[in-house]
């Protein structure tokens, strides 16, 4: 008798339910999505459609990278609080449990009246729904005197990849005393709490082995995500460490120059030993070449996560204007599966329900001290609308706050087991 | 074999809806296809596996003590913000639907 391995008695159940439920389309080919992007948006999409179609709907996900390393987590990992290899997550579960076909490749061109995805190696995918979810692309640009050849000076670390190694290791490094200088990003771009989250990491970090170093923050900005939340902690945790300065205090970063680390504004020069330069976002470039977007990001119809450009392509995550989510990956989650209720409804006549977006993001300011903020979305015709939110507290005390870092150690487990298994 | 695995199948489904029958009943507006979708909402934290720190299992969990905590954070008695927030958008329907649906996943 043959031994069946778990692969194949998937491929049967799958074979068996498409036979008993769905004898019309049995004869013909299987609907197909094709996904762009296997990350919070694009994993949770295909994961979904696959799962729940039960073999009515073929799925490809196209994703470059055979591990995905979260962004989220990434500033634990530059505190200490967690290991390179736990934030890294391979796509086997998708394969094996739902029957999602994995293409490892890059997407180089979608078109659109054809309803073909070009890949790297020269191949096609045709699909009938199409959902790109590439996250965001870099403007390197938007910082005088930054590049893609400074990143390895000045990391910005914002994207997967080895980006926060490297800064770990500046930081690190860094001479006894020295200055870290950061830039965070100007709206809109991933993560809002996510720059003063490092800042926190970076000096979690320096209070153990490098306590008189400083560090300055020069924000294109003038406020921030949870700005009391943080200033609070980085009184609290690491007083005269951290020096934020706003976009109006030092009238705007003129130029970076990466061979003598000096930082030019209307205030003064400002001389690093280290840095992080985090540049202006936008949409992953994939989404500008299918044409679904208008300017830097990809309007959307907030019902369904379908382009306003092209019924037949949804765009979720960091690439859409969301508005009002936030860029994150609870977000583009979210919006994954009201987008994967949407196709699985227009593909095979499954139920479509109301659709219901959600985001909380944690963040870790020290040891045992976690803050929060989240809303509940509806969608309205012009825009995905907050119904009701919550943010933490300043003064609240330690239990609380060390409960609320324990929820984000579960919320992680949680997010990406329901993004990869 | 196959009409075998198919005829079984068949009694089993029987069995199990024969089941969510009669739980209906119970819970006004409970529907397990709705149970499902909505449980996407809480995957998200809640780890199938329950072994997420922090955050603890819900699947399994008796359909009359699931409305019970459920109702503890709805009505602000049971003090978390996040759940809180999750509580407060769901009505009677989906509260019931979420309890049938979880009732029956491990
Ligand atoms: C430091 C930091 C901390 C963060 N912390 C949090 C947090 O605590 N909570 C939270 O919710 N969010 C957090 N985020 C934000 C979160 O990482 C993003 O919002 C989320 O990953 C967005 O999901 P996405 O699907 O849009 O893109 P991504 O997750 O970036 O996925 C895009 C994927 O598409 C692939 N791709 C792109 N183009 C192509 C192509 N042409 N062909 C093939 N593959 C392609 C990429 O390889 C990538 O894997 C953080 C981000 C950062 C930088
Ligand atoms: C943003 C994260 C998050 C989401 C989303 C979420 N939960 Fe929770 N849930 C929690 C946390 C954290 C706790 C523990 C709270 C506490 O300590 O009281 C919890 C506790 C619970 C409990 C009590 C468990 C027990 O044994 O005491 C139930 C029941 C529950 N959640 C149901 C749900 C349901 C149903 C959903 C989806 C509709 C959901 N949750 C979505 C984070 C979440």
């Amino acid at each position: 008798m043959a031994k069946i391995t778990r692969r194949s008695f998937v491929g049967i159940m799958a074979a068996s339910t498409t036979a008993l439920s769905m004898p019309s389309i049995a004869f013909g080919a299987l609907p197909r999505v094709v996904v762009i992007g296997g990350g919070a948006g694009g994993a949770t999409a295909a994961k979904y459609i696959a799962k729940d179609s039960k073999g009515a709907v073929d799925v490809t996900l196209v994703e470059a990278s055979k591990r995905y390393y979260t962004c989220f987590f990434s500033n634990l990992y530059l505190g200490d609080f967690r290991n390179y290899g736990s934030i890294g997550h391979n796509y086997y579960g998708l394969a094996v449990n739902h029957g999602v076909n994995m293409v490892h490749e890059w997407a180089s061109s979608v078109n659109s009246a054809e309803k073909k995805v070009y890949l790297g190696s020269g191949a096609t995918v045709s699909y009938d729904k199409l959902v790109i979810s590439p996250g965001i692309d870099l403007k390197f640009n938007s910082v005088n005197g930054y590049s893609p050849e400074a990143q390895s000076i000045m990391p910005h670390a914002w994207k997967s990849g080895t980006q926060v190694q490297l800064l770990k290791n500046q930081v690190k490094g860094m001479k006894k005393g020295g200055t870290f200088v950061m830039v965070p990003p100007p709206n809109p771009y991933r993560c809002p709490p996510g720059p003063y989250e490092r800042i926190s990491m970076i000096a979690h970090q320096f209070k153990k082995t490098n306590p008189t170093a400083k560090i300055v923050v020069l924000d294109p900005k003038n406020k921030f995500s949870k700005q009391g939340l943080f200033m609070e902690g980085w009184q609290k945790h690491y007083p005269g460490m951290i020096e934020w300065i706003s976009a109006d205090t030092h009238g705007g970063i003129k130029k970076i120059n990466t061979s003598t680390m000096e930082f030019e504004t209307d205030l003064d020069t400002f001389k690093a030993d280290a840095a992080s330069v985090i540049p202006a976002q936008q949409a992953g470039r994939i989404a500008m070449n299918a044409g679904v977007n208008k300017g830097d990001w990809c309007p959307i119809v907030p019902a369904s996560m379908q382009s306003q450009a092209d019924e037949n392509i949804y765009v979720l995550g960091d690439a859409s204007i969301a508005k009002s989510m936030p860029k994150s990956g609870f977000s583009a989650n979210s919006q994954a599966k009201v987008a994967a209720n949407h196709i699985r409804g227009s593909l095979t006549g499954s139920k479509v329900f109301t659709p219901r977006f959600a985001n909380t993001c944690w963040s870790l300011v020290a040891t045992n001290d976690g803050i929060k903020v989240g809303a509940n979305y509806d969608a309205k015709p012009d825009k995905i609308n907050k119904t009701s939110g919550f943010i933490s507290k300043t003064g609240e005390d330690s239990n609380l706050r060390k409960a609320t870092y324990e929820e984000s150690i579960g919320w992680y487990s949680g997010i990406t087991s329901d993004m990869f298994s | 074999m196959k009409s075998k695995f198919v005829f079984f199948s068949i009694i089993i489904l029987l069995l199990f809806s024969n089941k969510i029958l009669a739980d209906d009943k119970a819970l006004a507006g409970a529907d397990f296809e709705y149970g499902q979708h909505l449980s996407g909402e809480c995957v998200t934290c809640h780890n199938s596996t329950g072994l997420g720190q922090g955050i603890p299992k819900i699947t399994g969990m008796k359909t009359a003590v699931f409305i019970k905590k459920i109702l503890a954070y709805k009505t602000k008695e049971k003090d978390n913000a996040v759940m809180q927030m999750v509580a407060d958008r769901l009505g009677e329907e989906e509260i019931n639907s979420l309890a049938l649906y979880l009732s029956k996943t491990k």
